[in-house]
């Protein structure tokens, strides 16, 4: 049996199967990205928070840009080559191409890895800060935690007392963490009290622990296997106990439906022979000690505070507060734009902000920007007139108006005007040189825990943006990333089709050609709308 | 195996049948044969419906006797420490009949009824209708299963974890699917995400066998198959694979995009300012637009019905022109208003959110085009209904099916009218009235297609019969059982039963004694009727066993055929051995006609088959046309 149509095209149809298939492929593709940028528009269209408009670097997405074009042309060239039968010219094509791929993925890689390591906070005002942080560093002037890694995270602090774990709830790794912490201060975690239960009805009570014995996930696990079959033993009594009181009440009141008589059917526990349900299990922490916790698995209280797998930490909330490493950015757009829907002045909602009151640095910034954008509004008025009303034609942007940025902080520091700053390529694909630039231009910046509203990096959490633009652009790269091996399969594992049925390649080559200029298309569309408008 | 005359060397010969005397697991498990391939998914597909009805069963216990233990006859498929977490002494809760609720949707429409319908009578019978030796790509095509099935089993895995399956209902709307097990600390684990990365296989199963059915239809048609000579089965197998491939897409990206709400916290469908009991303010960016995962959702969740509902008709389409002995009514109206069917189902979606407040000016386009929609239906069943004629019918098994179908299909079809205004929508939103609708319309509608078709393909699969006694057994009482589950739920809909109710309504009954409680009062007299249903359910249950003996019996002791073509059909399928071997046909077919030429005035037996040469006494003669 042989399938039809694989390398000679069907006579009526005037198409080979792979081709009509791949046309289907990509018609389901379009919908699949279309229905990414139909979410692109809902959600631009419905923010209620400024939209990060031209935030991302132009001049690497431009590079990129051209790449993709380039290899679309240079993948119709290899296919042009296969057909003319010159494997040479198809071999130095399809290299062409796929290196532009491997190009591509590069800067898109430099691009992500920025944002990874770059933080933003919003305070209760919804001014934004962002920057670095810092948080305990080494004499190289990393961030470390106390296994001695790097890390970029503000933790919470609590100084722990007592730990109650719940005993099907807890997540190994954190009660393993809890105990390297604990080693690290010097302290122990130890069992409240002793642990007898009775395991079976009528027996003699058997030791699960004993008092101050340390903290282990093995202890946890004893504990949890004995609740879960009390669990099930209690279950299965209390269900059958129901189904006979149930009976008993049906026979009594034959004539009653059944939700007449469900208030009248109850069961006696204390008369069924009930293990205890040990739910929770508490462990003193001796000394108490200083405990750290990512704030996503935290939901912190000033005496008691709760993690996320139901363990709860009792002692005080230590201070942690967010430390930046280099302040970059101060961004007053969403303030202005809750000031305005309130019909304040945004410029003295800034004034009185909390940011601007209490940092001098900032304070300082502000100022200059408002002089600076004074200087600009001049510029506009001079270069465009104004309207009948007498307005100007053109006004500065929210973004010149509201948003101090790296860009901003360098010309502060150089002494110049807005966007006359001396900014290395270097500096247009890396972001800023900090080491070089020092903390008179990025100077360090510490927020109190409770001024937090949100903090993030610049990942999909930080706003729908950037969620957008990491999961558009991010299954774009997966499409790249795959298009690229099946061209570079077609370069390298090629050469026997080809001397076999250089027409199959041909045909072979050209859907994965296909594929690669639609990939090509999707990044025309993806390129303006994250990078340009 | 194939006798297929080759005619080309080179690389199609790498597509060769290498294994003459494949071993047990190439022939049975990882086959590239569509027949085989079509048979698993038949199979695991009626695996995974018995399990939705089996959840459903719970649910209607739950429903009935909110207040009793689940009887031993259904909770002994579980493990005591099951129980204990999800039964509350042995009672269904709330959490549990959610998740149960959930899952029965999903696996009921993703799982049970996609897969049988177009997983396995379209891989089974298309290649067969349009004399193809197979699937153009067979190797896809088996992925495509063993994709299905991941899917499928990372969803039903979920049911054994701590955070139990996903349960914020089928259509998995955000925020609530958002925050659902949130509790648990590695988000990969819970059930609500692996529903997710299920559904994405799910939707690359799908695409992968969309693209492979159309390519085939298009490339590998027979001589002579022009496109008006096509049975209306592959018609509708063509506009279903459509729909698959360009509406589930919107769907994946919708998936895509709550996984990363889950997973990476972004906020694409969680709105600012979220507050819940148990978290506290919702710690994200918030921002994101729960009205945008409703209309991915529906995007797809429309289109969807009509991936349901196509390959019914298209089983009971081939049933009654070989039952009645006359060619099908208006096959061409009928094959336009496929098309048009197809092409309306993709602006019709949001007549689900009526009540999400899109402005009446949205509303008023999908409910014009709703009703709009209702055309093309109509035609497709009333050609069928007029089918039947004047036709000589024969009651064969399959043909009670396919009968009763139209008026069941009717039904279900007919109560869906007053739910496209949005005005009537606004009452009977999320009421059991849109519970019985669109049950009628799946479960005694397109599920008795589906049973139909079992029972009109099995001698070809199988080269038996199944048994007529049986098959009346089942037959019978699942027509009366369908109607006592569904027919009082359109009365509770319309009474305002909602319809996620865990407990049947009976924590109004508490309220009855007092008079001015008009809705207890209105709940009292219609609470009853949660037994008849329950009970309609279970029995239901109980007579699935004859058709489940039926087909397992029937395949070693039914009656042999005595032809290839026992049912005396027309289309192509019937031109192959008994059962078809790898590569279907002993000579490649040539089509001449029509695919529903039965008994014709001018020819002396009451049917001519597409494959037969014409004869030129009894016939006139048109060369076929030549397309290959």
């Amino acid at each position: 049996m042989e399938i039809p149509y694989i390398v000679t095209p069907r006579k009526d149809t005037g198409l080979f199967n792979s081709k009509i298939a791949i046309w289907l492929f990509l018609a389901s593709e379009v919908m699949l990205f279309g229905g990414f940028f139909s979410a692109y528009v809902f959600l631009r269209l419905g923010a209620d928070f400024p939209w990060p408009e031209r935030t991302l670097p132009v001049m690497p997405g431009l590079i990129n840009t051209f790449v993709l074009i380039g290899s679309s042309v240079t993948v119709v060239f290899a296919w042009a080559s296969l057909k003319l039968g010159n494997w040479r010219m198809f071999q130095l094509f399809m290299g062409i191409t796929v290196a532009c791929a491997g190009i591509f993925m590069v800067l898109k890689g430099i691009e992500y890895n920025v944002k990874f390591h770059h933080q933003a906070v919003r305070l209760p005002d919804f001014t934004v800060v962002e920057g670095h942080l810092a948080y305990e560093k080494d004499e190289k002037g990393y961030v470390l935690n106390h296994h001695g890694k790097k890390i970029e995270e503000n933790m919470i602090f609590v100084e722990a007392k007592q730990l109650n774990f719940s005993t099907v709830r807890f997540h190994k790794p954190w009660v393993e963490e809890f105990i390297s912490q604990a080693e690290h201060r010097n302290a122990k975690i130890l069992l409240a009290s002793d642990l007898n239960l009775v395991t079976e009805f009528g027996k003699p009570a058997v030791t699960i622990g004993k008092a101050n014995e340390p903290l282990s996930v093995e202890l946890l696990a004893k504990i949890k296997k004995a609740y879960l079959a009390a669990r099930a033993h209690n279950a299965e009594l209390r269900t059958d106990a129901l189904r006979l009181a149930w009976r008993e009440k049906k026979a009594e009141f034959p004539d009653k439906k059944d939700w007449e008589l469900t208030r009248d059917v109850n069961v006696d526990a204390s008369k069924l022979e009930l293990l205890e349900e040990v739910s929770t299990v508490t462990f003193n922490v001796d000394p108490p000690a200083k405990f750290e916790f990512k704030p996503r698995d935290i939901k912190e209280d000033a005496t008691s505070s709760r993690l996320r797998d139901d363990t709860v930490i009792t002692g005080p909330l230590l201070p942690s507060p967010m430390v930046f490493h280099h302040m970059d950015a101060v961004d007053f757009r969403h303030l202005a734009m809750r000031a305005k829907a309130k019909g304040q002045d945004p410029i003295k909602a800034i004034d009185d902000s909390w940011l601007v009151q209490n940092n001098p640095f900032v304070k300082k910034a502000w100022e200059w920007n408002k002089l600076q954008v004074a200087k600009i509004e001049k510029e506009l008025i001079d270069g465009y007139g104004r309207d009948e009303q007498g307005k100007p034609k053109r006004e500065p942007i929210a973004k010149e108006r509201y948003r101090l940025g790296w860009k901003e902080f360098a010309a502060i520091a150089e002494g110049k005007d807005r966007g006359d700053a001396d900014i290395k390529m270097r500096e247009e694909f890396l972001g800023p040189d900090y080491a070089k630039r020092g903390d008179e231009t990025f100077p360090e910046f510490s927020l109190p825990r409770e001024k937090v509203a949100f903090a993030s990096k610049f990942t999909p959490t930080w706003n729908t943006y950037y969620a957008l633009y990491f999961t558009i652009t991010g299954l774009h790269g997966l499409h790249v990333i795959g298009g690229a091996l099946v061209l570079a399969y077609y370069l390298f594992f090629g050469r026997k089709m080809f001397d076999e049925n250089p027409e199959w390649l041909a045909n072979r080559v050209e859907i994965g050609g296909l594929f690669w200029h639609f990939v090509d298309l999707v990044w025309i569309f993806v390129f303006p709308i994250f990078y340009l408008m | 195996m194939s006798s297929h005359p080759s005619t080309a060397h080179g690389p199609d010969a790498h597509h060769d049948d290498h294994h003459h005397n494949p071993g047990f697991l190439w022939k049975y498990v990882f086959s590239t044969d569509h027949k085989m391939i079509g048979i698993q998914y038949a199979i695991t597909a009626m695996l995974f419906l018995a399990f939705g009805f089996y959840l459903m069963m719970v649910m209607r216990w739950s429903i009935a006797y909110p207040h009793q233990p689940l009887p031993e006859w259904m909770s002994f498929i579980f493990n005591d420490g099951w129980k204990a977490r999800w039964l509350l002494d042995g009672k269904v809760t709330g959490e549990t009949y959610n998740m149960f609720g959930a899952m029965h949707g999903t696996i009921m429409v993703f799982l049970g009824i996609v897969p049988l319908g177009f997983g396995a009578f379209g891989n089974y019978v298309t290649p067969l209708q349009i004399g193809a030796v197979d699937m153009a790509f067979p190797k896809l095509n088996m992925m495509s299963y063993w994709i299905y099935l991941a899917g499928g089993l990372v969803m039903c895995a979920s049911f054994f974890m701590e955070s139990g399956a996903a349960k914020s209902g089928w259509t998995n709307y955000s925020p609530l699917a958002g925050f659902a097990d949130g509790q648990i600390v590695n988000q990969w684990l819970a059930g609500q995400t692996q529903w997710l990365i299920g559904l994405v296989l799910l939707i690359t199963s799908s695409l992968l066998g969309s693209v492979n059915f159309i390519t085939t239809i298009i490339n590998l048609r027979a001589r002579g198959m022009t496109w008006m000579r096509l049975p209306f089965f592959v018609w509708s197998m063509l506009v279903t694979a459509f729909l698959l491939l360009l509406a589930f897409p919107p769907l994946e990206a919708a998936g895509i995009m709550q996984l990363m709400d889950r997973v990476l916290h972004s906020s694409f469908f969680m709105p600012s300012g979220l507050y819940t009991g148990a978290q506290g303010l919702a710690d994200l960016s918030g921002g994101g637009s729960p009205l945008l995962f409703q209309h991915l959702f529906w995007f797809l969740g429309h289109p969807e019905v009509y991936v349901l509902l196509l390959p019914a008709f298209a089983c009971v389409a081939e049933i009654i022109p070989a039952n009645t002995r006359k060619p099908l009514w208006g096959y061409k109206s009928m094959v336009y208003s496929v098309l048009v069917l197809g092409f309306l189902s993709f602006i019709v979606w949001a007549h689900h959110m009526y009540m999400t407040g899109m402005g009446a000016a949205v509303s008023t386009f999908f409910q014009t085009t709703t009703v709009l929609i209702s055309i093309p239906s109509v035609v497709i069943i009333t050609a069928l209904l007029i089918s039947l004629w004047g036709g000589s019918i024969r009651f064969t098994p399959p043909m009670l099916w396919a009968c009763a179908f139209i008026p069941m299909f009717g039904i279900g079809g007919l109560t869906g009218l007053p739910l496209a205004f949005n005005l009537v929508g606004l009452h009977l939103h999320d009421t059991y009235y849109v519970i019985g609708h669109f049950h009628y319309v799946v479960a005694p509608g397109i599920l008795f297609g589906f049973f139909a078709g079992v029972l009109h393909w099995y001698p070809k699969i199988t080269g038996r019969y199944m048994n007529s006694s049986l098959n009346h057994l089942h037959f019978w009482p699942s027509l009366i059982c369908m109607n006592l589950i569904f027919f009082p739920m359109l009365m509770q809909g319309m009474a305002g039963f909602h319809r996620r109710w865990y407990n049947g309504g009976d924590a109004y009954m508490a309220k009855t004694q007092d008079s001015a409680n008009v809705f207890a009062n209105t709940v009292a007299q219609h609470i009853d009727m949660n037994l008849i249903m329950s009970y309609g359910a279970w029995a239901m249950a109980f007579f699935q066993i004859f058709f489940i003996i039926n087909l397992f019996t029937s395949w070693k002791f039914g009656r042999k055929v005595t032809s290839d073509n026992p049912w005396n059909a027309t289309t192509l399928e019937w031109a192959t051995p008994t059962p078809p071997g790898h590569g279907n046909f002993i000579d490649e077919p040539v089509v001449y006609r029509g695919p529903y030429e039965y008994s014709r005035p001018d020819h002396a037996e009451d049917f001519i088959p597409q494959w037969h040469k014409p004869v030129a006494v009894t016939a006139p003669v048109t060369d076929p046309k030549d397309p290959a």
